[in-house]
């Protein structure tokens, strides 16, 4: 017998495309090893310095869980301390005044976080929109605090 | 005493010859000059080529003189070719010859020995198509390793009848890669991609080359475990040479101990071409298809290495997709010389090398995967 009968007969089609993936998949897994040889011996020589950085890394971690104080020193403050701390800010200004200038003006000596403070003492209604875009400063409440309205 | 002299006349060889052995003793001598005047592959064509001379010098049969007479020294002489047992010590002292540190440099170059391999599975289709019988195809098929002892190992045990023509066409082959080779890498390569410069090699470290041998022996031979009786030998002349505790070891299995094998080896195989066994039509056969082996072979590589380009940031010369046949270092030199006809600062000889070592193994991967096919 001859020809493609004998070959498919004889199963020559599977043999070759079988032989064919066999050897070509062990020599690509032979070169990606020997392609990482050289980098795990690197790594092994070098373990000690991994090692250290590893050693190190740990007690800091440990370290922030017990600086849990550093969010009692973030703690946001009260209306009422926002409000005394705004209220000589907003006798500078000329009323009604626009909201950007008591943003410049807080921002110029450092006050923390201004724009959100300015909106708290929106919300408390401390700062009242005037309608035009401009707003005043709430003596009734702004000058005694929320605590005694 | 005229009988006595008429008798003993009719026992010599002169009588007993036919125009076959005259063939055959030719084609011996065809070997020997290609071996010393050519010195094409020289110590391996000079013993087949001596061997050819005596296998066929014409006897009288029954007296135990033959290759193919039990008890006969030439008989017991080829039992190292029969039973694999040549193949494994070549391998041996291969592996304690080889210096894989190219291919650890550059591991990609070993897909280029992967890709050479596909002429074996080509021919195995072509083999087939032509009438050989499974066992005998895959014996045909593996000369497209261009891997002697691989050829011979392999045909032991498939296809033991065909060892003579199977073995004569791979050496034959390998010992023609200055004739076969560069023809296919011109027509299949531009002058520009001939032209392109390999990158010099990163140093290996001592303790890559202690690993690779150790790593490719269990990774192989897992995949094919029939492939032990090569690479099982190949790795372990490595690991000999490698190691540095063991020099003399090493030295031995590099110089005495392949030298020995390889003339046993060549002239056994030699002498097995008996002109009534040797030159039959499937001879002829075999001679065709381990031509057609070898060239898939050589093409598979170089296109492989064309399509490896197109994905390469770094690209690499396609004439290296050559050497992924496994005839150290024929075709590895051969890859150089042509680089540098090109250019003449082009060298590509180490790279080579690579797919070289690459193929060695490969080869003796698919022979391992062929055999296990009808184990």
């Amino acid at each position: 017998m001859i020809g493609i009968e004998n070959i498919t007969n004889n199963n020559g089609w599977a043999m070759a495309a079988v032989g064919a993936a066999i050897v070509f998949m062990g020599l690509v897994v032979l070169t990606f090893v020997i392609s990482q040889i050289h980098k795990i011996l690197k790594l092994w020589e070098e373990r000690e310095k991994y090692l250290d950085r590893f050693k190190k890394k740990a007690p800091a971690v440990e370290g922030d869980e017990f600086e849990v104080p550093i969010y009692k020193e973030c703690r946001l403050p009260t209306v009422d301390e926002l409000a005394n701390t705004y209220r000589p800010l907003v006798e500078k200004l000329k009323e009604p005044f626009v909201l950007s200038q008591l943003f410049e003006i807080a921002s110029k000596i450092d006050l923390p976080h201004p724009h959100l403070s300015i909106q708290r003492l929106q919300e408390a209604d401390i700062l009242v929109a005037q309608g035009d875009g401009t707003f005043t400063w709430n003596n009734l409440i702004g000058n005694e605090g929320l605590n005694n309205v | 005493m005229f009988d006595l002299f008429l008798q003993f006349l009719s026992n010599t060889g002169y009588f007993l010859a036919d125009y076959r052995h005259y063939v055959m003793i030719v084609v011996g001598c065809i070997f020997l000059y290609l071996g010393t005047a050519k010195k094409y592959e020289p110590l391996l064509l000079v013993p087949i080529g001596f061997g050819i001379l005596v296998g066929n010098i014409p006897f009288f049969k029954g007296f135990g003189i033959g290759i193919y007479e039990p008890n006969s020294v030439l008989h017991y002489l080829y039992f190292g070719v029969t039973s694999g047992v040549y193949p494994s010590i070549v391998f041996l002292g291969l592996g304690a010859m080889t210096d894989f540190s190219s291919l650890l440099a550059q591991p990609k170059l070993m897909l280029l020995g992967a890709a050479a391999q596909m002429g074996i599975y080509f021919t195995l289709l072509g083999a087939l198509f032509f009438g050989f019988d499974p066992k005998e195809a895959a014996s045909i098929a593996i000369i497209g390793g261009a891997d002697g002892p691989t050829s011979i190992f392999l045909t032991a045990k498939l296809a033991p009848h065909l060892i003579g023509p199977i073995a004569i066409a791979a050496y034959s082959y390998m010992a023609l890669i200055p004739v076969i080779q560069p023809p296919i890498m011109l027509l299949l390569t531009s002058k520009k991609e001939r032209l392109i410069k390999m990158p010099p090699s990163r140093n290996v470290s001592k303790k890559e080359l202690l690993i690779f041998p150790v790593a490719g022996v269990l990774l192989c031979c897992f995949l094919a475990p029939t492939a032990l009786p090569l690479l099982g030998m190949l790795f372990l002349g490595n690991f000999l040479k490698e190691c540095g505790v063991v020099n003399r070891l090493a030295n031995t299995a590099q110089s005495a101990i392949i030298d020995t094998a390889t003339i046993f080896l060549g002239f056994t195989v030699g002498c097995s071409t008996q002109a009534d066994v040797f030159l039959t039509p499937k001879a002829l056969g075999i001679f065709f298809l381990g031509a057609v082996a070898f060239s898939i072979a050589t093409a598979s590589g170089l296109i492989f290495a064309k399509i490896m380009n197109l994905f390469l940031k770094q690209k690499i010369n396609p004439l290296l997709g050559a050497a992924g046949v496994s005839a150290v270092p024929g075709s590895a030199r051969e890859v150089h010389l042509m680089g540098l006809k090109e250019d003449p600062t082009n060298f590509l000889l180490m790279h080579g090398m690579a797919c070289n070592s690459s193929g060695v193994i490969g080869s003796a991967i698919c022979a391992g995967i062929l055999w296990s096919f009808f184990i």
